[in-house]
């Protein structure tokens, strides 16, 4: 500190409206109104490098294994054109094969952004920037629903536009192998759509995690364990209920959603749309009465 | 003003803050004493609204911080020098704090002038040295230029620079007709720094009084005689109410008389004095005598120690 100078006497700014304001409690001037919190939360989000480097590694998971995915599915409906066994496997994937090419990255997409979202919280824990948040928002739930409303049209967003992307890049070497693939297709505008929404959802509840554990590793842990580790572990384990409480994990909602008809053994559309609300809904009504419950 | 109503917090089993009463005064330094785990910090974060007391209460001129406003135009405060994300950079920092308020991007460069930080602006926090991010909380707590001001601890880690820099900013605050209140394990930079002082043990206020009451009020003024012939004046000074104490050859510590006084009788009988110093500046010592039953922790080592705050509970 030595190379900085200091100034002995601090700027008088404000001293003649000191005078009528002092020993009053009325502020003057506006306070946390809610856009305001969201723009705050807002600068907050893009001036961590961090945050940046996730967002940027969606779009180049999602490019690249879209990429990817068509050169397989090229090389696939290739040899289903020599092979009568590859044909009739095809066949029994319903032919379009080709739709599905720009979300194929998807599963890597929510882990990252649903890690984005647990970090955005829990970070503000860590590093203590959460005193700083909540003495100029001590209502508290403002700048929780600013925060949740930036991770998910962020989350949203950046999904939609790397599908695109994907998309976009997988229609030439599809082209290569002689399949279509029309992204403004219904089917087509339906996964992007639903994707998005899904993985926005993801980031939502990586955000509520992060604030009920209000720990990046901890929170992060509890997503892949509800994303990727309980879906296998109720398969493994034996017994009809897990069976059936398998189909009711938020990861097995996309399916359904996306569906072109209703498959056996699997939710309803209308089902599956609810059972994604109620894994968003209830951990993110639970963290913020208890943000607003708890100390910081 | 802050004013503080049977404020209680319980931990589990610990009572951090036990039913304490006090008021914070606008425009004077109202520093706040007490040992390690004494409740400092919680009773602050408890005003800032960050902790919700068990019972009691705790207002900002009139009412709890969630039913302000505009929070940060009112109180400005600095909890923990690195309550910021330490991959941010300082400017940024404060550009998301003061959109919450629409204070202008202005007052972000104004505060960061004042406080020192403009070359280190815009690097990350992680990298600051303790100085630096206890500069970067004080700019956080100005920059809603706030009628009412909690500091605590706010010259751990600064420089000496620094420390008189924060000295004459919260002097010149609650020049400005503010409600400063700052807490410092430094009870010389009390001495010099607090117009009152409300000194905390073990959750509970053991003394709130102006600064020199406290300082006065226990015992009586000390006086550090050096002279040629320490004999002489011993038997010249001796009185009832008046103790002398040889300290070492020729250093003489007396009790009961002021220097004036003591001036006196050594010119009168011709006995010349080479040293007169007022020993006032003991507010150690009355923290001592005030917290002597009320320290959480005692120092195993050494009888005389000063308990040392760390910083926080």
């Amino acid at each position: 500190m030595s190379s900085t100078t200091v100034e002995s006497t601090p700027s008088p700014r404000g001293a003649e409206s000191r005078a009528q304001r002092s020993g009053n409690g009325s502020s003057s001037g506006p306070g946390p109104s809610f856009l305001r919190v969201l723009n705050s939360e807002f600068i907050k989000f893009r001036t961590l490098l961090s945050t940046l480097i996730l967002l940027g590694s969606t779009v180049v998971v999602m490019v690249g294994f879209g990429a990817l995915s068509a050169w397989g599915t090229g090389q696939f409906s290739e040899a289903a054109a020599q092979d009568p066994e590859v044909a009739a496997r095809l066949a029994a994937q319903g032919g379009d094969i080709a739709v599905s090419v720009p979300t194929s990255g998807i599963a890597f997409a929510q882990l990252i952004l649903g890690s984005l979202g647990v970090l955005l919280m829990s970070s503000e824990f860590t590093t203590g920037m959460a005193r700083s948040t909540f003495a100029a928002v001590p209502k508290r739930i403002p700048a929780f629903a600013a925060k949740l409303v930036v991770v998910v049209l962020t989350s949203f967003v950046i999904t939609a536009a790397s599908t695109l992307v994907a998309g976009l890049v997988s229609v030439p070497i599809l082209d290569n192998y002689g399949l279509g693939l029309d992204l403004g297709s219904s089917q087509s505008v339906k996964l992007l759509v639903v994707n998005s929404i899904y993985v926005a959802a993801v980031a939502a509840i990586g955000m509520a995690l992060g604030t009920l554990i209000r720990n990046s590793a901890g929170g992060i842990m509890s997503l892949v364990g509800l994303f990727f580790v309980a879906p296998i572990a109720f398969q493994l384990i034996p017994g009809d209920f897990f069976v059936e409480a398998r189909k009711y994990l938020p990861g097995n909602t996309v399916d359904p959603l996306t569906a072109v008809e209703h498959v056996p053994d699997t939710l309803e559309a209308w089902q599956a749309g609810l059972v994604l609300g109620a894994w968003v809904v209830v951990p993110v009504l639970l963290a913020a009465i208890l943000l607003k419950k708890r100390d910081v | 003003m802050i004013e503080a109503r049977g404020l209680t917090k319980v931990y589990g089993d610990k009572t951090a803050v036990a039913g304490v009463n006090f008021t914070v005064e606008a425009g004077r330094v109202t520093g706040f004493l007490g040992p390690n785990g004494a409740g400092k910090s919680t009773t602050m974060r408890m005003i800032m609204g960050l902790d919700r007391p068990t019972s009691g209460s705790v207002t900002v001129n009139g009412s709890p911080l969630t039913g302000h406003a505009a929070p940060l135009r009112d109180v400005g405060a600095l909890l923990d020098a690195k309550a910021v994300h330490t991959s941010r950079s300082a400017y940024n920092h404060l550009l998301a704090m003061a959109a919450t308020h629409s204070i202008p991007k202005k007052r972000v460069h104004e505060v960061i002038e004042m406080t020192g930080l403009a070359e280190v602006a815009r690097k990350k926090v992680g990298g600051f040295s303790l100085g630096m991010g206890q500069r970067l909380g004080i700019a956080a707590a100005l920059l809603g230029d706030p009628q009412t001001v909690i500091l605590d601890e706010p010259v751990n880690g600064l420089d000496p620079e620094g420390v008189v820099w924060v000295r004459n900013l919260v002097k010149y605050l609650a020049s400005e007709g503010r409600t400063v209140f700052l807490s410092s394990h430094l009870m010389s930079e009390m001495a010099v720094t607090a117009d009152h002082l409300i000194v905390i043990g073990r959750g509970r206020i053991i003394a709130d009084a102006p600064i020199q009451e406290i300082i006065t009020g226990k015992g009586q003024g000390r006086t550090r005689v050096r002279t040629d012939q320490p004999d002489r004046l011993m038997q010249l000074l001796a009185g009832t109410g008046v103790s002398v104490e040889a300290q070492e050859r020729e250093l003489l510590e007396v009790t009961g008389l002021d220097p004036r006084q003591i001036a006196t009788a050594a010119l009168e009988n011709h006995v010349m004095i080479y040293e007169l110093t007022p020993l006032q500046a003991s507010l150690e010592e009355a923290y001592m005598e005030l917290t002597k039953d009320e320290v959480e922790y005692h120092s195993l080592i050494t009888t005389g120690a000063v308990p040392v705050e760390a910083g926080g509970n």
